[in-house]
């Protein structure tokens, strides 16, 4: 197992300046934002275009070729419920510095992604959920199970499937939260790649704690066996996390200055 | 290797019938890679998924013993490719190999190599006898190398000689190195018969493999691997690949020792041989057999081999007493310093390039270096007095002073308190400062 | 069932340095395989091998050296015959005599010394320094100045002292540096982030990680090199993808092996085998180890070795 893999957020249409960027294709914000989460330190960049279902594809086209053209082939994580604007993405995208990634699939209606994901040999995010939340991690594992046959039959790897416990908010669902790191756990134990959408765990909570508990998670998470996160970069309390984990884990070798890498 | 819960879960029927009393097959996968539920308990798998996972907990590379008695020597069951992932477990052997128009000397050129080095003793464990066609050469070559001792390798492809060798050498337990793809259901019938591990050599490393795989399906499960001898390359790129498919790819075919015939890759380059070894040493050779071993070859070659096979986790330790150095004798200075090998060789060989004569004496410390043996209470003064009583220094030397490591200077006083004859003296900080630093004091 | 051959090819690569200049110049690293894997995917570069002589002159106490360099009175003269040792690649002068410990030659003349070298050579020159650190900082600053044009390697910027050899060894002319650290992986690779945060890129810097002859402590030297590639290349630590050079001479030739008088251990034999064979294996060892480039003494180990590696290729 390699390095933790972040997958930066912050390039999505629910931001009123990237939604108005991507109707207007206006480079500059968009451009800004990856820059910033590229220096923070991410790997991946999400970009979700939102639903889109008419201009989709040439959107998606437009945004990979912007972003890997200027950020020397950043890999990409693309992110919309328009599965044709996806594989408009992949068409245009290119791999030299990581396999696209599709966001994203489940066991329920949407697990054609995997499919789709099969077809353009790309990784696919898969949420261990058919409809809401799994009432247990036996239902994730199900739900896990039936991911990966769908997926390996449609000729994927099982190590492109990476599995998303579902992270759930801590206000509120703070009793599921042990749970839900048990299953890091025992995907890690299967052998899987996992991921999951860190920013939904501290929802609801005052932004002087956000960043802490998000840190928090993650490290344990990590600990679990955690490979991959989509985060925000530009929190550095995340990054510094990740950084320090992954020396504490011996992902990657120690320098005094290995938090300005 | 452990399995992952994914390797396991691909071999079960995937049904999520629940008769195992999980509720799905990837849960059940993964209780079974835990430890936490035997396989059995589906009773849907396969007799082939069960050979397979059988297969698959095996040890990646087996194991086997050469020799009998006193030198019997244990080679593979290597777990890891590389040291610091947890330790090489059986070191290598090196081997001298004997002709019949060299035997006379070259028997007792071998047998002067025996020394100890760091409470090792180091000889040539190994000699390698090869059959020219002269069955009667060979032969009696064979009971010259075996009148010395050593154990034998028998590297011989003519089933009728290897018979009568073995006959000579059956007791000794010899390694048989001679099947390959045209002999080798008779050289297996022999190995079978006597009782010995059986080396395979292969025109290329696909032969050798087929040739592996025959011996296994006949039952053969103890040998040696000969990795050629057509070029240094591909001796090479064989041994790195045997061992690397057998711990990395999981593919135990593999599994075996290799055996490296530096003499036969450069004859007569002694020194090209001396190359071969060290990097066979280091990556991958079981068993490195040379045309010639003395001392210019013995020297590096044993002291690389104790370090690349010392575990990790426990430092090599020099045993402690008294080591005069330079010719020292009762009257010369005396130093100490912990019994942490590297620390003793750094130390003992500055002081020996100070050509002063010391007595440097090395008190157990624990295998730790000077600041970590002191940090953990290893090196104190009470440890040092305690070395003196015990060794009775004070009988044995007749010189007052007592050089200190610098990092321990604060032992100072502590010392001198326990030690109310001695002079203490602190030595610099680093062992770089020694040589000046002595002979500043000689002077 | 064929074998099933699974090559370690990895998507990283050992960044490529290049010493010298015109024809003879020679290129470090560029591979993306484990050391000496040329079975894996082909070693653009083959390992090089280096000949050090001091700046007193090479060691003439061992027979085979003194024959090898007998008539080469001046340092350029020994510079020039070093240059036409069988299989060397590259030369490699030791500033022993700028030591303040001992010597403490001034810095004038050892730039002097090392233009008359520079001047000599037809081979690529690797300057190794004084080992003292304020030294080194002063005389490199100035050897690098001297030497501008000839893409020189000057070894060895430390931890203490990286910061001035770098900025003008690299970046006022032109000249390429080795980091040294003594093997400590983690300070190996926190030179390279300090020397890169300078503004320094891979393709000027090697690093020298520090070694020990076969026999003393080897143990370390060669897990801390194997540690080293397996982050380079399975982990993609562009930190640690500089390639390695290693001045195996050094040890080799002031180990007891190498240096006991044969009155003393009769039964050792001459000590010139005995050292040449300390310098063959420590070679051999720290080559499979990693080493991109090692520094060797005598004649005969120079032929063994370059022919061992082109064995390999």
């Amino acid at each position: 197992m390699g390095k933790f893999i972040t997958i930066g957020e912050r390039i999505h249409c629910i931001s009123p300046a990237i939604r108005a960027a991507m109707e207007s294709k206006d480079p500059e914000p968009i451009l800004k934002r990856a820059k910033e989460q590229l220096d923070a330190g991410a790997v991946y960049l999400d970009v979700n275009i939102g639903p889109a279902e008419k201009t989709g594809e040439d959107l998606m086209k437009w945004a990979v070729t912007l972003l890997q053209e200027h950020f020397d082939n950043v890999p990409l994580c693309l992110d919309t419920a328009n599965k044709k604007a996806i594989a408009a993405g992949i068409s245009v995208y290119n791999r030299a510095k990581g396999k696209p990634i599709v966001n994203s699939a489940d066991a329920g209606d949407r697990i054609s992604y995997l499919a789709l994901a099969a077809e353009n040999d790309a990784i696919c995010i898969s949420l261990c959920s058919k409809s809401g939340v799994p009432a247990d991690n036996d239902e994730r594992m199900a739900y896990c199970q039936e991911m990966l046959e769908y997926g390996t039959e449609r000729g994927m790897e099982p190590e492109d499937l990476w599995f998303d416990p579902l992270c759930l908010v801590i206000k509120g669902m703070q009793d599921k939260q042990a749970e839900m790191l048990e299953f890091v756990r025992q995907l890690s134990d299967m052998g899987f790649n996992s991921v999951c959408g860190l920013s939904n765990v501290s929802n609801g909570m005052p932004k002087t704690v956000r960043p802490i508990m998000d840190s928090v998670m993650l490290a344990m998470a990590m600990q679990c066996g955690l490979t991959s996160a989509i985060v925000n970069p530009c929190d550095l309390r995340i990054m510094e996390t990740v950084k320090s984990a992954d020396i504490i884990l011996n992902k990657t070798l120690y320098a005094d200055s290995y938090l300005e890498l | 290797m452990a399995l992952k819960g994914l390797d396991i879960f691909k071999l079960t029927p995937k049904t999520n019938c629940k008769e195992c009393g999980i509720p799905t097959c990837m849960a059940f996968a993964m209780k079974v890679a835990q430890g936490a539920l035997p396989i059995e308990k589906c009773p849907h798998m396969s007799a082939d998924a069960l050979a397979t996972l059988g297969e698959a907990t095996a040890p990646p590379m087996k194991s086997v013993t050469i020799g009998a008695g006193d030198a019997a020597y244990k080679l593979g069951g290597e777990t890891v490719l590389f040291r610091h992932d947890k330790a090489f477990i059986s070191q290598n052997l090196y081997a001298v190999n004997i002709t019949p128009q060299n035997a006379d000397e070259a028997i007792p050129e071998l047998l002067k190599i025996d020394y100890e080095r760091i409470s090792e003793r180091m000889y040539v464990e190994l000699i390698n006898v090869a059959y020219g066609g002269d069955k009667a050469a060979f032969l009696e070559t064979v009971k010259k190398a075996l009148a010395a001792g050593r154990t034998l390798i028998l590297e011989v492809g003519d089933p009728a000689a290897a018979r009568e060798a073995l006959e000579l050498a059956k007791d000794q337990k010899p390694l048989l190195n001679g099947a390959n793809p045209s002999n080798y259901a008779e050289m297996n019938a022999l190995a079978t018969e006597f009782g010995v591990v059986l080396g395979l050599s292969a025109p290329d490393l696909d032969g050798l493999y087929d040739l592996t795989a025959e011996l296994e399906k006949l039952g053969n499960k103890n040998l040696v691997l000969d990795v050629g001898a057509s070029s240094i390359k591909d001796a090479f790129a064989n041994a790195v690949q045997i061992r690397r498919a057998a711990l990395k790819d999981s593919d135990r075919t593999f599994g075996y020792p290799s055996l490296v015939n530096a003499a036969k890759l450069a004859p007569g380059d002694l020194n090209m041989q001396t190359a071969l070894a060290s990097l066979f040493t280091l990556k991958y050779g079981s068993i490195i057999v040379m045309e010639k071993m003395g001392y210019a070859q013995a020297l590096p070659l044993y002291g690389l081999r104790q370090n690349i096979y010392t575990d990790p986790q426990k430092p090599m330790r020099v045993e402690p007493g008294i080591y005069p150095l330079n010719g020292a004798d009762e009257n010369a200075l005396c130093a100490t310093t912990v019994d942490f090998a590297l620390t003793y060789f750094i130390v003992s060989g500055e002081i020996e390039r100070s050509g002063i004569p010391v007595n440097l004496l090395i008190s157990d410390a624990g295998g730790y270096s000077v600041l970590t043996a002191w940090a953990a209470g290893k090196l104190s003064a009470s440890s040092i007095s305690r070395f003196f009583k015990e060794t009775a220094v004070d009988d044995k030397i007749k010189n007052r002073v007592l050089i200190i490591p610098g990092k321990v200077a604060v032992l100072k006083g502590e010392i001198e308190e326990s030690l109310p004859d001695w002079k203490i003296v602190v030595a610099p900080n680093e062992a770089m400062g020694i040589v000046k630093f002595l002979k500043d004091m000689a002077s | 069932m064929p074998f099933k051959r699974t090559p370690q090819q990895f998507a990283a690569s050992i960044k490529e340095v290049t010493i010298g200049t015109g024809d003879k110049a020679v290129t470090l690293g560029g591979e993306n395989v484990f050391p000496l894997y040329s079975f894996d995917a082909p070693i653009s570069n083959p390992p090089k091998v280096g000949v050090e002589f001091s700046d007193t002159g090479p060691d003439r106490s061992v027979p085979g050296i003194a024959a090898f360099y007998a008539g080469a009175d001046s340092l350029g003269d020994v510079a020039k015959r070093a240059c036409d040792m069988p299989g060397a690649d590259f030369v490699s002068l030791v500033l022993e005599s700028a030591d303040p410990n001992g010597d403490d030659m001034p810095i004038e003349e050892c730039v002097a010394l090392c233009r008359e070298v520079a001047e000599a050579v037809s081979l690529p020159l690797v300057i190794q320094g004084s080992k003292n650190v304020e030294k080194d900082a002063k005389l490199f600053e100035k050897v690098a100045e001297a030497l501008q044009g000839k893409n020189v390697l000057l070894m060895s910027a430390r931890e203490d002292n990286h910061k001035a050899i770098a900025v003008a060894a690299v970046m006022a002319y032109g000249q390429k540096i080795g980091a040294e650290s003594s093997v400590d992986i983690n300070l190996a690779k926190q030179l390279n982030v300090l020397v890169s945060q300078l503004g320094i890129g891979g393709e000027n810097v090697v690093m020298n990680l520090g070694t020990a002859a076969a026999g003393y402590g080897f143990e370390y030297v060669a897990s801390t090199m194997d540690r080293v590639r397996g982050a380079a290349l399975a982990q993609n630590d562009n930190m640690l993808q500089m390639p390695a050079i290693t001045p195996v001479a050094g040890d080799a030739w002031s180990v007891k092996e190498s240096v006991a008088p044969e009155e003393d251990f009769p039964e050792w034999g001459p000590a010139e085998q005995r050292g040449v064979s300390m310098e063959i294996s420590t070679a051999a060892s720290v080559l499979a180890a990693g080493a991109n480039a090692v520094i060797l003494r005598h004649p005969d180990s120079v032929a063994a070795v370059s022919k061992l590696v082109s064995e390999l290729m």
